[in-house]
């Protein structure tokens, strides 16, 4: 459709809008009729069915169009858009707050929802806002598909029960039912926590981990008062720092690296040939000693024993 | 988001475009129309045609002075009247609110996020004059888990990004496990899968890199500035396979599948032991005989069989740390 064309729907939808906006009462569709031309057409029911998909996608958009009695007994109805209900109630930004938010809304690859709520709250800003708009955007957001984040953000609001095929990180796939309560997002990671039923336990999901869509099914359950959603999702064996002490000699090319790996490392010593003596936190002793082997002989165990040992062993496995 | 009508979804972009472009053309008269049109992401020359077509609009009964007026002068300014109805923009949808609040989250849980507290303060109003319907539970419901710090260089590379300032930096590369001093013009700093990178263009190299920005151990203005040359920062892949990569292919047991979800990996399929065979692209052999080296025999090498080698020299190096000889 080309410029000038004269059944441009859009004109007709912002006049559609116009108009019952600011209507002092409820329209029949006849009273719209006599009003708005394009509904004019001498054909009745192919006007009648231009309306019903004009009103589709004027609510398709989150426009409030109702129909309401005209009168108090109810005999006559007509459409209306409520002030109210349609306009965005004033909300005081400070620019540098709607720079932020926009930027946000940009972040993360493709969510249309996102970018259009955002451009929404621009109407207000000072003057100056556009301009300050110049940088890209700041993140690459999560791995998980927007729509999946959405729903799942829905869900744990209005506290829904839901459904959904979830593979493990072990890769174990099965059909969950969980009542959602909350959503937490961690290190590049959303996650739904909720209870799962089956299960009868309280368990995180990490979104990308969702096979397919999230389904609802149903009125869900309250956590109890003293739930905390982030304490559920898994930090990791490797970055739950335990009140075990490792001391471990990494090289001098590797140490640095090292001490920005393991939360709470601190060195020590170093010897002659520049290795770095440090102690570490840990958690899980054998997770620990996986991580460690990825410094391969640039890292090397004094103590615990045990650690020592699980790390010889694993070794020894490697070459039988 | 539900599924759009056939046949009419430019109509409707449009008229969802024009319901937050016009508010704001009569808040702000003069407004210049390629500021607006990048604000909104629109092409200027379909906002000038959106804009043609909003004189063709008002209210009843349509006279003259009823039609909403709009003027683009010489300049490119919007000077825009008898649009009162349009002044203030429509509600915003309950997933709109729900997918801004949740992209606000998904920054503030990033250590060393610029002007995080504008980002807090915005979403505590927005939750606050959105109200119950939409964001009402959000408090509670939606959580950041905080973990780490931001990494001791960010300030730096980010103002050299802004100031087109070349640095000279040490530089920690995961695949060879080496240090190296090299000169870098940056030009995107972003996050992504909780981590900072830095777009660079590296001097020594002369090519684009993408730099971790925890790996960077020190940044040195070199005095010297540099033209940008549109780097692309958010968004774009973490790894860009070169001609030179091997095709490393691993069969993982499911105790070792947090490879396949942590780096970039490509033909993935899923075995019937809950485990997975994938393609791990690699421009060097050392990082991964380690990451070999860690998983053990959860998992097996399929391609490239000199890999097996590295592994197991690997393996009897270590062991010899221990005084044990293999």
């Amino acid at each position: 459709m080309g410029e000038g064309d004269r059944a441009e729907p859009l004109e007709r939808l912002l006049n559609l809008v116009g108009l019952l906006l600011e209507t002092p009462q409820p329209l029949t569709f006849e009273q719209i009729r006599r009003v708005l031309e394009p509904y004019g057409q001498s054909n009745p029911d192919s006007a009648k069915r231009m309306f019903e998909r004009d009103k589709d996608v004027l609510r398709e958009y989150g426009v409030p169009l109702e129909l309401v009695d005209i009168d108090v007994w109810g005999t006559e109805q007509g459409y209306v858009i409520p002030k109210d209900k349609y306009y965005l109630p004033e909300i005081e930004f400070e620019p540098g707050e709607l720079v932020a938010l926009l930027v946000a809304a940009q972040s993360g690859g493709q969510d249309h929802a996102a970018e259009s709520g955002a451009r929404k709250l621009l109407y207000g800003a000072d003057g100056g806002v556009l301009a300050g708009l110049g940088g890209g955007p700041l993140a690459s957001g999560s791995d998980a598909r927007s729509n999946l984040v959405h729903a799942a953000a829905e869900a744990a609001q209005e506290l829904r029960r839901v459904r959904f095929i979830y593979r493990t990180s072990q890769g174990k796939t099965s059909e969950r039912d969980v009542d959602a309560w909350a959503m937490v997002f961690r290190a590049g990671h959303w996650y739904l926590v909720g209870h799962d039923r089956e299960r009868d336990d309280v368990r995180a999901f990490r979104l990308s981990r969702i096979v397919g869509e999230i389904a609802d099914a149903g009125t869900g359950s309250s956590p109890p008062a003293d739930f905390r959603a982030a304490h559920h999702v898994e930090a990791g064996p490797w970055v739950a720092a335990g009140d075990d002490r490792a001391l471990v000699r990494f090289s001098p090319g590797r140490a640095w690296f090292a001490a920005s790996q393991f939360p709470g490392a601190r060195e020590i010593d170093t010897d002659d040939e520049g290795w770095i003596g440090m102690e570490i936190p840990m958690a899980d002793e054998d997770a620990f000693a996986a991580m460690l082997l990825e410094y391969g002989p640039d890292a090397v165990v004094r103590s615990p024993a045990s650690l020592r040992d699980a790390v010889v062993s694993r070794l020894e496995a490697l070459l039988a | 988001m539900p599924e759009r009508k056939r046949g009419v979804p430019k109509t409707s972009d449009r008229l969802g475009r024009m319901l937050a472009i016009v508010p704001y053309l009569v808040q702000h008269p003069g407004s210049a129309l390629e500021e607006v049109a990048t604000a909104f992401g629109v092409p200027p020359s379909q906002l000038r045609r959106d804009l043609d077509l909003l004189f063709m609009s008002g209210l009843p009964p349509y006279g003259p002075g009823d039609l909403i007026d709009v003027d683009v002068d010489e300049d490119g300014h919007i000077w825009i009247s008898m649009a009162d109805h349009f002044s203030r923009p429509l509600q915003l949808t309950r997933i709109e609110a729900l997918a801004v609040f949740l992209r606000g989250t998904e920054l503030l849980a990033t250590p060393g996020m610029p002007d995080a507290p504008a980002l807090g303060k915005a979403l505590e109003k927005l939750r606050g004059s959105l109200g119950a319907e939409m964001l009402s539970e959000a408090d509670g419901r939606i959580e950041i888990a905080r973990g780490g710090q931001a990494p001791e260089h960010l300030d730096a590379l980010r103002e050299a990004a802004r100031t087109h300032e070349r640095l000279s930096i040490e530089y920690f590369a995961a695949s060879t496990g080496e240090w190296s001093s090299r000169e870098i013009e940056p030009e995107e700093v972003f996050s992504g899968m909780g981590h900072w990178y830095v777009a660079s263009w590296d001097v020594d190299a002369d090519a684009e890199r993408l730099f971790r920005v925890d790996r960077v151990r020190s940044a040195v203005p070199t005095g010297e500035t540099f033209t940008p040359r549109g780097l692309r920062g958010a968004g774009r892949d973490l790894y860009s396979p070169t001609g030179e990569d091997v095709a490393v292919r691993l069969r993982l047991r499911p105790a070792a599948r947090w490879i396949a979800e942590y780096y970039a990996t490509t033909d993935v399929e899923e075995q019937d032991d809950g485990g997975v065979e994938l393609t791990l692209p690699a421009r060097q052999l050392g990082w991964v005989a380690r990451l070999l080296l860690r998983v053990g025999d959860d998992a097996e090498i399929v391609e490239p069989p000199e890999l097996r080698d590295q592994v197991q020299d690997l393996a009897r190096e270590t062991l010899a740390r221990y005084g044990h000889k293999a």
